[in-house]
């Protein structure tokens, strides 16, 4: 910070060391992170039975029985989805604090949440409403259940392109920044990232295979990468939060 | 840097005392590249299972494609690559005009690598052969597809490379080094997927 102080209070800083900034906001925001993600996946793996998805080459009838058997946790899970989407607000404000920190303009923190809002939607609200319309009314049509069930898994998994634009903006902002608040083998982290969601695009055309939406390239390596990613942005979050609260603001 | 100083310490034979070993490049690059190949190898290993079990669909589908196209396009990157390791060793002589130009002419290679691409893709789909035809065919749009994003992302960072080359206060041989392995890997992988898709019987 290099505003302009009055003698006054310059004279102060000179009598008292500057107080470090408190960090304990960051910190409430930090400790969402893990916790969100631990519903997350409580409510994806096996409460709706999203995670991993089940094959796209069922029959009506399939479905129908998927919806059967699975109807009460579909319903508990995404109704807890309802109240627990928006805490990823807190893990992308706090991406946004750090990235005003860097040397790059604001502009970079504010596209990157913008970015990432384009992307909830498709990715968790509209597979929660799909399915939560299957399982609402178990008597209608197979052909009718089985579109939600197309809908709700290929928004899921499909909609994935959708974030690569908030991963080119996050791993822009690191390359162009000069204050070192994050290292640069996170941008190329953040770079893979934005190949794999490109794989998710094959969803579109075929059913069955390793480019299907439950495939080993689209799905599972994805998938895996991701939480190769998600660990390193919690723990360099950890680490840039620690350094700021030593450095004097 | 802990690692480097150990490293001349331990090894000071062939180096001279007190000069430390060289990693060509940042650090950070390197993470890339390997982490590239680890995740390009997961999907090399996909293919030889998906190939394993249809192996007949995979041969017959091979046939179609154009092995001239791929072997140009083999040579064009061999090439390109050895410009840019040729520029390499001149940034580090100082010779910064002639780096960045040998680094433009890898560059061009690069450009006409994805034109020849962009030229056997509009084959394939004029006759037919679209990705969800069969597994041989998602897997050759979907491999070369990626492998163009990094042609893309290796021209930026060409680009990067002789804007600092002909910038002398943003001159750093790092810099050019990191491009050049970065560059030196699209090669690599191309070389993995043109012998994997067009070549293996």
């Amino acid at each position: 910070m290099t505003l302009d102080v009055s003698p006054a209070a310059a004279a102060v800083a000179v009598d008292h060391e500057p107080l470090p900034r408190s960090t304990k906001d960051q910190w409430i925001c930090w400790w969402s992170i893990p916790v969100f993600y631990v519903l997350f996946g409580l409510i994806f793996v096996p409460l709706t039975r999203v995670m991993p998805p089940p094959r796209p080459d069922k029959s009506p009838e399939q479905v129908v029985a998927f919806f059967h058997s699975h109807a009460l946790t579909i319903k508990i899970g995404f109704g807890l989805l309802m109240v627990v989407i928006g805490w990823a607000s807190w893990a992308n404000g706090l991406v946004a604090v750090q990235m005003k920190r860097m040397s790059v303009g604001p502009v970079w923190a504010y596209s990157y949440v913008a970015a990432l809002a384009v992307g909830a939607i498709p990715g968790c609200l509209f597979a929660a409403f799909a399915f939560l319309a299957a399982v609402l009314r178990p008597d209608r049509s197979p052909d009718l259940t089985m579109l939600l069930y197309d809908m709700g898994l290929m928004m899921f998994v499909g909609s994935l392109g959708c974030f690569t634009t908030q991963y080119l903006i996050l791993a822009l902002a690191i390359l162009l920044d000069r204050n070192e608040i994050f290292p640069k083998w996170f941008a190329y982290v953040t770079i893979w990232q934005i190949v794999t969601e490109f794989l998710a695009a094959p969803i579109f055309l075929v059913k069955d295979g390793p480019f299907a939406w439950d495939g080993s390239i689209s799905f599972y390596q994805g998938t895996a990468i991701f939480a190769v990613y998600l660990t390193c942005l919690i723990a360099l979050l950890r680490r840039a939060i620690e350094q700021q609260s030593v450095a004097p603001s | 840097m802990t690692a480097t100083a150990v490293d001349s310490d331990a090894r000071t034979v062939g180096a001279e005392r007190g000069r430390p070993a060289h990693l060509p490049g940042e650090l950070s690059m390197w993470v890339f590249v390997l982490g590239d190949l680890a995740i390009f190898g997961i999907y090399f290993i996909i293919f030889m299972f998906s190939r394993l079990q249809q192996h007949d669909v995979f041969l017959a589908s091979q046939r179609h494609l154009s092995q001239g196209l791929g072997a140009l396009n083999t040579l064009l990157l061999l090439t390109s690559s050895r410009l840019v390791a040729r520029a390499a060793l001149a940034a580090r002589g100082g010779e910064h005009e002639r780096a960045a130009r040998l680094t433009l002419g890898g560059g061009a290679c690069g450009v006409v690598f994805i034109a020849v691409k962009a030229l056997e893709w509009s084959a394939k789909i004029r006759q037919g052969y679209t990705l969800p035809v069969n597994d041989f065919f998602a897997y050759y749009y979907v491999l070369t597809g990626v492998h163009v994003l990094h042609v893309v992302l290796g021209l930026i960072i060409l680009g990067i490379v002789v804007r600092e080359l002909r910038t002398p206060s943003l001159r750093r041989l790092s810099i050019v080094e990191s491009g050049a392995i970065f560059w030196h890997l699209v090669d690599l992988l191309w070389i993995v997927i043109f012998v994997l898709l067009y070549v293996m019987r």
